[in-house]
């Protein structure tokens, strides 16, 4: 299983397909900002989301979209608040901050936000 | 975001009866005009529309999301339609709709342009976010508003405010740059506002705004500066971290050729037919020469921009759209309100004091958009004086007169667009802004009986009670 830090570093994609995001790392989601919409239930009966956790990878499932290549605009991004499976989810230094970009042919790009990226935690 | 495709031909089908209407009728709108606006009254009913729309702007976010976001541009424009049937197959006036639909087009146009000329447009300041800093970019942001209106000044000015205080934002932050850039500020100069705007082209001179209202809008400025620099020194979220970085004090700005953009905005607004009499009118078209360059420069503004500043801004026209969608419904569905208050301002002229103007045209700019509450209440303060709003000698005549019922008006306008989310078309874009950076802002409730009753009326009544 590769770590989110390998991924960055290895410009790794990750994949979508309608409204599953495919992310290829293992971790503890604490927030999502898709749009305007600011999610932080991930409970079983969430209306919003749904994540399920698979070796190696995970699957976020956007309850609320049909398609997000149509839904989520060229120059937005999906923000992800994610610690690493197995780091200590109360070091704030560990809260990684992630911009997804849904791309052609399903490609996910997955880049570790700037300075630049308006993204509070 | 959840808009199905369907709705367009809701649009279409909207732009087919308005253009009909100009074939029926463009020929001698003015004669309609004056036959219409003073013998035909709307019913009462005809309010239903427009009140319906707001309860729904306002609790659609709030209690079902999910429907709202799929469905508001169906349900803007299937009431706006209602509206526009009943005027035009009932009252068989169509100028009414027509001119709302003319003042709708200009409105985005501006909008529009300013929303997509300043996005790709990155400001970076690396300065520590103290409150006396954030007191004097905001202040910096009130002034500024005047020269590129408080639409430009917000896009421009919301994303460095946000990044410079990342580590210590609250929503309270969003919501006064919102009162003090988005509304306040712009109280100034005709290109700061859109209600003063309108007021420039009617005949009200370029500087009377600043030359009659500098004096209220100093100490209003100062007070809703002050008040934030109190709420802002009690916040100490983030200062062990902030105390940890080495800020270089510096100013990055990058997409300089915007500015020439802005800049051609500015100079547009200028390009009408009542200011400059060589431009030519396209009427009975609901679209004049200044608002095809403002569209132009939606085009040529985008197309230009580099990638990289319009991914650091995460440059999206949803936004714009929103406020397209809803502000459409809004103009319509507004009409029948709006003729009938002015119908009773006219008939109850010799009542109506400057106290009534700033509370009535102030109450109804928080709810409605504050442009044609405006000129419906300018055109009240002259019916006072038996004089035509659609005259500009007479409208130079009425600011010769007594020019108290017009700085009523004109405060009262651009202040009260502060009081919730839909009073000023910045407003809902500093919102949608700050959500898409994190920031959880407060319900359209919780703005006006949180932030905007407590903070903004007492400084609007001591206002009124030392200016009217």
């Amino acid at each position: 299983m590769s770590t989110i830090s390998e991924i960055l570093k290895k410009k790794k994609n990750g994949l979508y397909y309608y409204n599953r995001v495919i992310l290829p790392f293992n971790g503890y989601l604490l927030k999502i900002i898709i749009e305007d919409n600011i999610l932080t239930d991930f409970s079983p009966t969430s209306k919003h989301i749904y994540v399920k956790e698979e070796d190696g990878f995970m699957s976020i499932y956007f309850k609320e979209y049909r398609h997000l290549e149509e839904e989520v605009s060229k120059y937005e991004a999906i923000k992800i608040v994610i610690v690493e499976k197995d780091k200590d989810i109360f070091d704030l230094k560990n809260h990684r901050k992630l911009a997804l970009y849904p791309g052609e042919n399903h490609e996910l790009k997955i880049e570790a936000t700037d300075d630049d990226i308006l993204f509070i935690e | 975001m959840f808009v199905n495709k369907k709705f367009h031909y809701l649009t279409l089908i909207l732009m087919l009866i308005l253009v009909s209407t100009m074939n029926m009728f463009g020929a001698d709108s003015s004669k309609i005009l004056s036959e219409t606006s003073e013998a035909v009254e709307p019913n009462i009913l005809m309010v239903l529309p427009f009140l319906i729309l707001l309860m729904l702007i306002a609790t659609g976010p709030l209690f079902y999301k999910h429907f709202w976001e799929r469905n508001y541009p169906k349900i803007s424009i299937l009431l706006g339609l209602i509206t526009v049937v009943y005027y035009l197959y009932v009252l068989k006036d169509s100028y009414s709709i027509l001119h709302i639909f003319t003042e709708y087009v200009s409105f985005i146009a501006l909008l529009s342009s300013l929303f997509v000329a300043s996005g790709g447009i990155l400001i970076k300041v690396d300065k520590e976010a103290t409150p006396f800093v954030n007191v004097l970019f905001l202040l910096f942001g009130a002034v500024i508003a005047n020269v590129i209106g408080t639409t430009g000044a917000s896009m421009l000015l919301i994303r460095p405010f946000i990044k410079m205080n990342k580590d210590r934002i609250k929503p309270y932050h969003i919501i006064f740059f919102i009162f003090i850039v988005s509304n306040v500020g712009g109280a100034l100069t005709p290109i700061g506002d859109p209600p003063l705007f309108i007021g420039f082209l009617r005949g009200v001179p370029f500087f009377w705004v600043f030359v009659n209202v500098w004096h209220i809008w100093i100490p209003t400025i100062l007070a809703i500066l002050l008040a934030f620099y109190f709420v802002d020194r009690r916040n100490k979220t983030g200062e062990d971290k902030i105390a940890k970085i080495d800020y270089s004090g510096t100013i990055e700005f990058r997409g300089g050729k915007n500015l020439i953009y802005l800049a051609g905005i500015i100079l547009a607004v200028f390009i009408d037919p009542n200011v400059m009499s060589w431009v030519p009118s396209l009427s009975p078209l609901p679209i004049g020469i200044r608002e095809i360059i403002m569209f132009g420069i939606v085009y040529l503004s985008y197309k230009n921009a580099h990638p990289d500043i319009l991914k650091a801004n995460e440059f999206d026209f949803e936004p714009i759209k929103e406020v397209a969608y809803l502000f459409i419904g809004i103009f319509l569905t507004m009409v029948p309100a709006l003729q009938l208050i002015a119908n009773f301002a006219k008939s109850n002229h010799d009542l109506l004091d400057a106290t009534t103007f700033y509370w009535a045209t102030g109450i109804l700019s928080a709810v409605l958009d504050n442009t044609p509450t405006y000129m419906n209440f300018l055109s009240a303060a002259m019916g006072k004086f038996y004089l035509d709003v659609n005259v500009q000698s007479q409208v130079l005549e009425f600011v010769s007169k007594d020019d108290v019922f017009l700085r009523a008006i004109s405060v009262s306008a651009v202040f009260f667009g502060a009081m919730t989310y839909i009073g000023n078309g910045p407003n809902f874009m500093v919102k949608s802004i700050s959500e898409r950076a994190g920031i959880q802002m407060p319900s359209f409730f919780a703005y006006v009986f949180k932030y905007a009753i407590p903070i903004l009326l007492p400084i609007y009544v001591i206002v009124w009670l030392i200016f009217f």
